[in-house]
């Protein structure tokens, strides 16, 4: 028996993310299946898994975007709808037309839409934030830029520039790499490691096992159901790899390589 | 409204017209811009075709001919054509293409069908009808005026008001929903919308060429301005222009108006597309052409240099022969070099003039670097988004940047 008062018990921070027995399917095909996933506070979280295992869905049933047949999300223990001034959302890049006419600033400045109003003007301090935003992603010099004429990369930037106007403790982004030159996912992987360790939760659908190994802390490996959660070299085992990946794709080597790296 | 036809200094029917087309050009264009951007300008066309049934029926339920009560009906159909056209797309396994189309051409003949059987009853009132067809500027009342003044002003005020939203969804639907926006209702809205601007454009244009109307004006300021904040109302304002020029030349010459006015905005659409800066066909033709010409004339002279270097000045056949090039185009680029004054000349052999072996430097230079950046660039750790500008990759990365790249480069080797 330990003679020192016990600690007052702290709850637990509430998990950026936490879903419940989610399910999703398109017509009769199950795309998530019973989900239990919870992601860890103030940590950089990888969901990966083979093509079409639903990582992407999982994060678009999670906000809301698209319905679900069973289950539930919760943002900070809270219900979606109650939280979204807690997320901030970066789509997948193909998913909008980039020969939209707006720039670069305009883009960011929507990110700030949901606390300035949808009505009002944008007030003169929120300028200066964008413009923090900009530079943060090292877009500075194109705010004034025709977004279609960005290169990937820098479209990638921008994306991410909008998130960071949200303010947002929670950030989810949908495959920031697809398609990104080499130069670019670099500057992006250290400026996600710099919002971790400003204390925001990140969460990112990504499909490179070998930078999941080295700059993720937590992941969660994913093939319609839930395979395996938890800290990256705990979870990527051969073993869970060939669950995932399928014993067919991933030979015992080839899990072997990818769980050394 | 009566003030204004008095205001313009016209006589009353070509006044009528002029307002009315203004009207019709204004909502079509800054509302179609919604159709444009969504990629869904056939939605325009369905709606628009969709009215013809609606007016019919209208006819037949009232026996009113005036343009307000038929509009209303008009306004109706299109609803319901919009509604079928989702329904189709999410219920069945029908693309959205072929529902637009399934849409489209069944309300039309029904509409045709009705238009006949009005035609075949011995109602006095029926004549005037397939007005709506090809649309008729001329012998619009100036109560029909009023009721579309108060739909163009109501539709673009709530653009206005709801501008932000609108455009965050037409821009990125998934960030919208998950920033709280009610996506579909905006959705619905901008299609409500476009029916809005059908009906106030209906009675002018015809429900066949309406689409022309909300996809002409919004593509030709698609290539004029690049902020959706300016692309609506230069629409808007090409739209009005369009409508009332053509109005009254159709006016003037008893043509359909309809027609009369889509010839009009083609003629500028077509004259946009090819010659408007930046984006246009023309433009951007000049611009690649000039930088194709400027990327011989400088491999020519950097070949010239290497020769001058090698031996004995060449003649322009050997500078060919050397150089694997094709005569003519080696022509073309010594002609440009002569214009230049990089050329010096001693009978058939050409030598660098003192400007031409400057150049000839500058541009072995801009080599080194641009290789000198696809062997050592990953080393330069840039610290922002610049991108490399392999014609000009001084400028593009900053005179620091390029030094210390040199650099690598010379402690590479």
């Amino acid at each position: 028996m330990s003679t020192h008062a016990e600690p007052t018990p702290v709850a637990p921070p509430p998990a950026p993310l936490e879903v419940r027995r989610l399910t999703v399917s398109y017509g009769a095909r199950p795309v998530l299946w019973d989900v239990d996933a919870r992601f860890p506070d103030g940590a950089l979280s990888a969901i990966v898994g083979p093509n079409g295992a639903g990582k992407s869905t999982l994060l678009k049933a999670a906000l809301g975007l698209i319905p679900s047949d069973a289950g539930q999300s919760l943002i900070e223990g809270r219900p979606v709808k109650a939280a979204r001034d807690r997320v901030a959302y970066v789509p997948q890049r193909d998913s909008v037309d980039w020969d939209f006419p707006i720039t670069v600033r305009e883009v960011v400045e929507m990110g700030r839409y949901p606390q300035t109003g949808w009505f009002r003007r944008v007030a003169r301090r929120e300028g200066a934030l964008i413009d923090e935003c900009l530079h943060r992603v090292g877009m500075a010099d194109f705010a004034g830029r025709q977004i279609g004429q960005l290169s990937g990369g820098q479209r990638q930037r921008v994306f991410i520039a909008r998130a960071l106007a949200q303010q947002a403790p929670v950030m989810m982004m949908d495959e920031p790499f697809a398609g990104v030159d080499a130069r670019t996912e670099a500057s992006i992987l250290g400026l996600l490691g710099e919002l971790r360790d400003e204390g925001r939760s990140i969460i990112v659908v990504h499909h490179d096992l070998g930078t999941v190994r080295s700059v993720f802390d937590h992941v969660l490996l994913l093939n319609v159901r839930a395979i395996a959660s938890g800290p990256v070299d705990e979870v990527l085992t051969p073993e869970t790899l060939r669950r995932a990946y399928g014993a067919a794709t991933v030979t015992a080597d080839d899990a072997e390589a990818l769980w050394a790296g | 409204m009566g003030w204004l036809i008095d205001l313009l200094p016209l006589d009353y029917t070509d006044a009528v017209v002029v307002v009315g087309a203004t009207l019709l050009g204004l909502t079509a264009g800054a509302l179609g811009v919604f159709a444009v951007l969504r990629e869904r300008s056939l939605v325009g066309d369905a709606l628009a075709h969709a009215a013809l049934p609606g007016v019919c029926i209208a006819f037949l339920a009232t026996g009113a001919k005036d343009a307000s009560t038929l509009l209303v009906g008009a306004a109706f159909a299109g609803l319901v054509g919009a509604l079928l056209m989702v329904g189709i797309e999410r219920t069945s396994r029908i693309r959205p293409d072929a529902a637009i189309g399934v849409v489209l051409s069944s309300f039309f003949s029904l509409g045709i069908v009705l238009l006949t059987y009005i035609a075949s009853t011995d109602n006095a009132n029926q004549a005037g009808l397939e007005k709506y067809l090809f649309g008729q500027a001329a012998g619009l009342l100036e109560r029909d005026l009023v009721v579309m003044a108060a739909l163009a002003v109501c539709s673009l005020t709530l653009v206005t008001l709801a501008f932000r939203p609108l455009k965050t969804t037409l821009f990125d639907p998934s960030f919208a929903g998950s920033v709280g926006l009610p996506v579909r209702v905006l959705e619905v809205l901008m299609t409500m919308l476009l029916v809005v601007a059908v009906i106030v454009g209906l009675r002018t244009v015809g429900a066949i060429l309406m689409v022309a109307m909300l996809v002409a004006p919004a593509v030709a300021a698609r290539q004029l301005v690049h902020r959706l904040s300016l692309v609506i109302p230069v629409a808007a304002l090409i739209g009005a222009a369009v409508g009332v020029t053509g109005a009254l030349i159709s006016s003037r010459g008893e043509l359909p108006t309809g027609p009369v006015i889509v010839l009009v905005a083609v003629g500028f659409v077509v004259l946009c597309v090819l010659a408007a800066p930046h984006r246009g066909v023309l433009w951007r033709a000049r611009k690649l052409r000039a930088a194709r010409r400027r990327t011989l004339a400088e491999s020519v002279l950097v070949d010239l240099e290497t020769a001058i270097h090698a031996g004995p000045p060449p003649t322009a056949v050997e500078l060919a022969q050397a150089s694997g090039r094709p005569a003519r185009a080696l022509r073309a680029a010594l002609r440009d070099l002569d214009r230049a004054g990089m050329l010096a000349r001693d009978g058939d052999r050409l030598y660098l003039s003192e400007p031409g072996a400057a150049a000839a430097h500058a541009v072995l230079e801009r080599r080194e670097l641009w290789s000198a950046w696809l062997e050592h660039g990953w080393r330069l750790e840039l610290p922002d988004a610049r991108e490399p500008d392999p014609t000009d990759l001084r400028a593009s990365l900053g005179d620091e940047y390029a030094d210390r790249l040199s650099a690598l480069a010379a402690g590479g080797r």
